[in-house]
């Protein structure tokens, strides 16, 4: 049985190597390119298997098969997808501006490959525990802005331009919910390394329970960082055809496409972490590599949340979606920070903070959804009536 | 213009209000002086109520057997009154061939305006007072105006079809299959003609002065940002086919917008006159290829009112009505799941809507022959009966399925947060303005104006039929889809009845069908309420077996003329919601 805990395997490991008689920073070298290596092999596979259920999934939606003619179970599209991308030619606009081009996909991949590094796939299964994971995971994950942004500007396109223009608005501006409802778990924990915060969750006392509105607003952000429905106007194919990477083809564009899949995953292997309790569950102190278990089955649940919610909903425009974040989740979400503050300070034993900061979190929840109906009938009245600017000129001339 | 102002004379009508501007009568229709007509125009508006102009089309008269002593060109205008309903005014207006002019009527309909610059393109006719008077369906360096008579394409063979034999002596031996082909042989041969100063190779597309439909650009108040121009299409996923608008832009926000069309243009109007009457049937097909049994409809009617004396049996009355009720269902459940494709939906909408749409087609290919091209009805009647059990299928599909499948999108769609939000006061048309722009069918219901040509000029048999206009008072995206949602219920109370209704009997009038027959002189403008609106035919005949004149008068793309004013003032994303709910095909746009 110990040998399947993966502390137990490390140790093993690292004693083996320190046996050939390397050195200590050897054996560190060897740790970190042998984990980048598994890291990246997960990383690139795992998006393979994600398209094939993204579309296997929006087929079922929508009524009809979806990809059955590669492989078992159309398993091996991706793979030919994949192929047929690397054998695209390779465009480059004529007046784009060459550097920042080529070197957005590569920071859009780079930027969420790193995340991975922070990520508890198990008790003890995380290549760098740091202490600041929480602000790690938001400092990286702002570099995919960047990637974005500088695809947009460098195309030399309109809608690549426009695209642009809306990843700084949107991007930006859903960050600080998420960085706020992510906030959350972090002052109730009192720590901002994940795999703390993991361990802090046993036994179902997962911060998702606890605080379910703080939940909901880091998947609303996340759905929105992610570029999902109904928040994907960045490449909204029916306005601005595919926004800022209109212009990339064969690998380049292959490359979005994998940042795209990629944070897809890792939105919501930091949702399971954070909210859902990442590896925990029963029997996991018996047999560690359960954990594994438990936390892919969280995450595949949360990118099946996200694939079903962008086979379904129409998009917001572009105001609507601002005014969403503005207007709405970033005041509730500090509101709840409030609440979390006030909770971790209460004289009481933990199990009624808990109960109390559950309560609290549902009252606000009725709150937000009140309020975000309210807000886009609003909305809708404001527009309805108004008079045409200039119609009227036409007609009685 | 015209040197002697002829005597005015009092018998005419109109004339003593604006005199001497009616200068003939050819039975209803009135021949109006071309300098008097702009005045007389703002009177039928005001006065006489004729706010709604449907159709604005050129006739030219070069080889008109019974026209040779008029000018060569004339402007053929129908105008109906929508608070009245009924038939039209027809008002023609003259120009000789030195001088092809005729005053603007945008400034008085502004429903006129991309009808005019039809009229410039494929008739030469100029439009003084029209602010934006350029080609619209052909490019800059098209040499001629392709619908004057004297105009021949490209292998031009002869005026008229069916073409005598290419080998009228029989098969022809194989030694002279060596000879060049047909094509080579024709006459003008490939007839590429370039205007003056035109060369091909190093040609640059001219500049053109956007106007942005009749709104100039409008400053926004407050924050002064660059203004860019976007070309939305040719290529673009939600322009509904090669159809591109011109948009400028505020950051997001719409300053102005032109559509650009006529990609798809092959001159179906020139290919109509080639055409005998019935050789145009299955081309009809073509224009709205969502709804090929409403053109097939639009087309009989209109050649049977010219012919006069058709008998068609009551059968063949039923099944049409049948098949464009069908068709209307159709159609919506196109529209609406595209529109939420439009809004961002992931085609899951899209595809739930044309589930149903399936069925009816196998319907039509039991029936025709063809799922999409149709060609099923004929002068008289329509081309073949329904198979047997046809009828039972149809009726199993509308009291069970249809029903439930238009609930089940409305469950699903009507009452959703972000459609409303997207929707909602989005692309607002003023009953004013939809009238005044000729826009038609759910796009003129949904501002709130209950005009239904079943209703207004009821044609075929819809006068037996209990069934309801539906309006919707927004005027915006919400509302033509809403209108959308309740006219499939009323086609399906349609159906029910005409499927209860429907007698045996013959589909065609006894006696034997003719290839190729004459029609009587004349001219007719017959108009149905086709699923996109108001779809007219304008036939003039000069008793040869060919339409001397065809012209269609095509829902889509005069509802095209408010998509610019719609759109001002509200983001890119709308723009695409509202092409969206007008609900374009571009084979009828470009014809």
């Amino acid at each position: 049985m110990t040998l399947l805990d993966p502390r137990v395997l490390g140790e093993w490991w690292n004693t083996f190597l320190r046996s050939g008689g390397l050195s200590e920073g050897w054996v560190i070298f060897i740790n970190a390119v042998v984990v980048t290596l598994i890291l990246m092999g997960f990383g690139l596979t795992s998006v393979l298997i994600i398209i094939w259920a993204e579309r296997k999934i929006a087929g079922r939606v929508q009524d009809r098969l979806g990809p059955n003619r590669v492989g078992p179970y159309g398993l091996l599209q991706s793979v030919a997808d994949a192929l047929k991308l690397m054998t695209k030619e390779d465009i480059t606009p004529e007046r784009a501006e060459r550097i920042t081009y080529n070197l957005a996909p590569g920071l859009a991949v780079f930027a969420v490959l790193m995340l991975l590094v922070v990520i508890p796939f198990g008790p003890g299964l995380i290549a760098a525990d740091l202490n600041i994971g929480v602000l790690y995971v938001v400092a990286m994950g702002s570099f995919g802005i960047m990637a974005a942004l500088m695809a947009g500007w460098a195309s030399n396109n309109k809608y690549a331009l426009l695209g642009g223009f809306r990843t700084v608005a949107q991007l930006l501006s859903y960050e600080i919910p998420m960085v706020l409802s992510m906030s959350v778990p972090v002052l109730f924990a009192g720590t901002m390394s994940l795999h703390k915060l993991v361990e802090m969750q046993a036994n179902f006392r997962w911060f998702g329970l606890i605080m379910p509105t703080a939940f909901l607003i880091y998947l609303i952000s996340a759905l929105a960082e992610n570029e999902r429905t109904p928040f994907d106007l960045l490449e909204a194919e029916s306005e601005i055809v595919a926004g800022y990477h209109i212009e990339y083809s064969g690998l380049k564009f292959a490359w979005f496409f994998l940042a795209f899949f990629l944070n897809t995953l890792l939105l919501s292997a930091i949702a399971v972490t954070l909210f859902l309790g990442g590896w925990q569950g029963p029997f996991v102190d018996k047999v560690p590599l359960l954990g594994v278990l438990y936390f892919f089955l969280k995450t595949v649940l949360i990118v099946f949340v996200f694939m079903w919610v962008r086979a379904t909903f129409p998009r917001l425009r572009i105001d609507q979606m601002m005014a969403l974040a503005w207007k709405v989740l970033v005041p509730m979400a500090l509101a709840l920070v409030l609440l979390a503050a006030t909770a971790v300070k209460l004289p009481w034993p933990p199990l009624a903070r808990d109960v109390f900061l559950f309560f609290s979190n549902i009252v606000m929840l009725f709150v937000a959804l009140g309020a975000i109906g309210r807000h886009l009938r609003q909305e809708a009245e404001r527009f309805s009536g108004r008079q045409k600017w200039a119609t009227s000129s036409s007609t009685t001339s | 213009m015209s040197e002697t102002m002829p005597a005015v004379d009092s018998t005419l009508p109109y004339n003593d209000v604006v005199p001497g501007a009616v200068i003939g009568q050819d039975g209803e229709t009135l021949i109006v002086a071309r300098e008097k007509w702009p005045e007389l125009a703002r009177y039928l508006r005001d006065k006489e109520g004729y706010d709604y102009l449907s159709s604005v089309t050129g006739v030219d008269n070069l080889t008109h057997p019974k026209r040779k002593d008029v000018e060569r060109f004339e402007v053929v205008y129908h105008l109906y009154s929508i608070q009245r309903g009924g038939g039209p005014l027809v008002i023609k207006v003259r120009a000789p061939e030195e001088d092809p002019e005729v005053p603007s009527v945008v400034s008085i309909w502004p429903g006129a305006d991309f009808q005019e610059r039809e009229i410039w393109d494929l008739f030469g006719i100029r439009f003084p007072g029209h602010p934006n008077l350029r080609r619209i369906l052909l490019w800059e360096g098209f040499h001629g105006h392709p619908l004057r008579k004297d105009w021949k394409e490209a292998y031009y063979e002869e005026e008229k079809k069916p073409f005598g034999s290419r080998w009228p002596k029989g098969d022809y031996p194989r030694e002279k299959m060596r000879l060049p082909w047909q094509e080579e042989r024709a006459i003008w041969q490939d007839n590429v003609v370039y205007p003056t100063d035109f060369a091909p190779d190093t040609w640059q597309p001219p500049e053109i002065t956007y106007h942005f439909g009749l709104d100039l650009y409008r400053e926004l108040e407050g924050l002064k940002t660059d203004r860019i121009i976007v070309n939305m299409g040719p290529q673009h996923p939600s322009t509904h086919g090669v159809f591109r608008m011109v948009i400028a832009l505020e950051g997001e926000t719409i300053v102005g917008l032109e559509p650009e069309m006529g990609y798809l243009h092959r001159n179906h109007e020139k290919i109509g006159e080639r055409n005998t009457y019935l050789m145009n049937i299955p081309y009809t097909d073509r224009l709205d290829y969502i709804c090929s049994m409403s053109n097939n409809l639009g087309y009989v009617l209109a050649v049977e009112k010219l012919l006069g004396d058709v008998e068609v049996p009551e059968r063949a009355h039923y099944l049409r009505v049948i098949m464009a009720e069908f068709t209307r269902i159709v159609n919506h459940m196109w529209a609406i799941g595209f529109l939420l494709n439009d809004l961002g939906a992931f085609f899951t909408p899209a595809l739930y809507a044309i589930e149903e749409r399936e069925l009816i087609l196998d319907l039509f290919e039991a029936a025709s022959g063809a799922r999409m091209m149709c060609n099923y009805m004929r002068p008289g009647g329509v081309a073949r009966d329904v198979p047997e059990g046809w009828l039972d299928q149809a009726r199993k599909l509308v009291n069970e399925r249809l029903p439930r499948a238009i609930d089940e999108l409305d469950r699903y769609l009507s009452e959703n947060e972000i459609l409303l939000a997207r929707t909602k006061g989005v692309g607002y048309l003023s009953p004013e303005d939809a009238i005044a722009y000729s826009t038609s069918g759910p796009v003129l219901r949904g501002s709130g104006v209950p005009y239904d040509v079943r209703k207004a000029e009821p044609y075929s048999i819809y006068d037996r039929f209990d069934f309801d206009v539906v309006t919707e008072e927004g005027g915006d995206v919400y509302a033509r889809y809403m209108v959308r949602i309740r006219e499939m219920r009323e086609s399906v109370r349609i159906l029910k009845q005409a499927l209860r209704d429907i007698p045996e009997g013959p589909v065609m009038p006894p006696g034997k069908q003719k290839y190729s027959f004459r029609v009587p002189p004349g001219e007719v403008y017959q108009r149905i309420e086709a699923p996109k609106g108001e779809l007219g035919f304008y036939l003039v005949s000069d008793g040869s077996p060919n339409p001397y004149r065809y012209h269609v008068r095509a829902p889509s793309f005069i509802n095209l003329t408010a998509l610019g004013p719609m759109c001002v003032g509200y983001k890119v994303a709308d723009a695409v919601a509202v092409l969206g709910s007008i609900d374009i095909v571009l084979g009828e746009t470009d014809r």
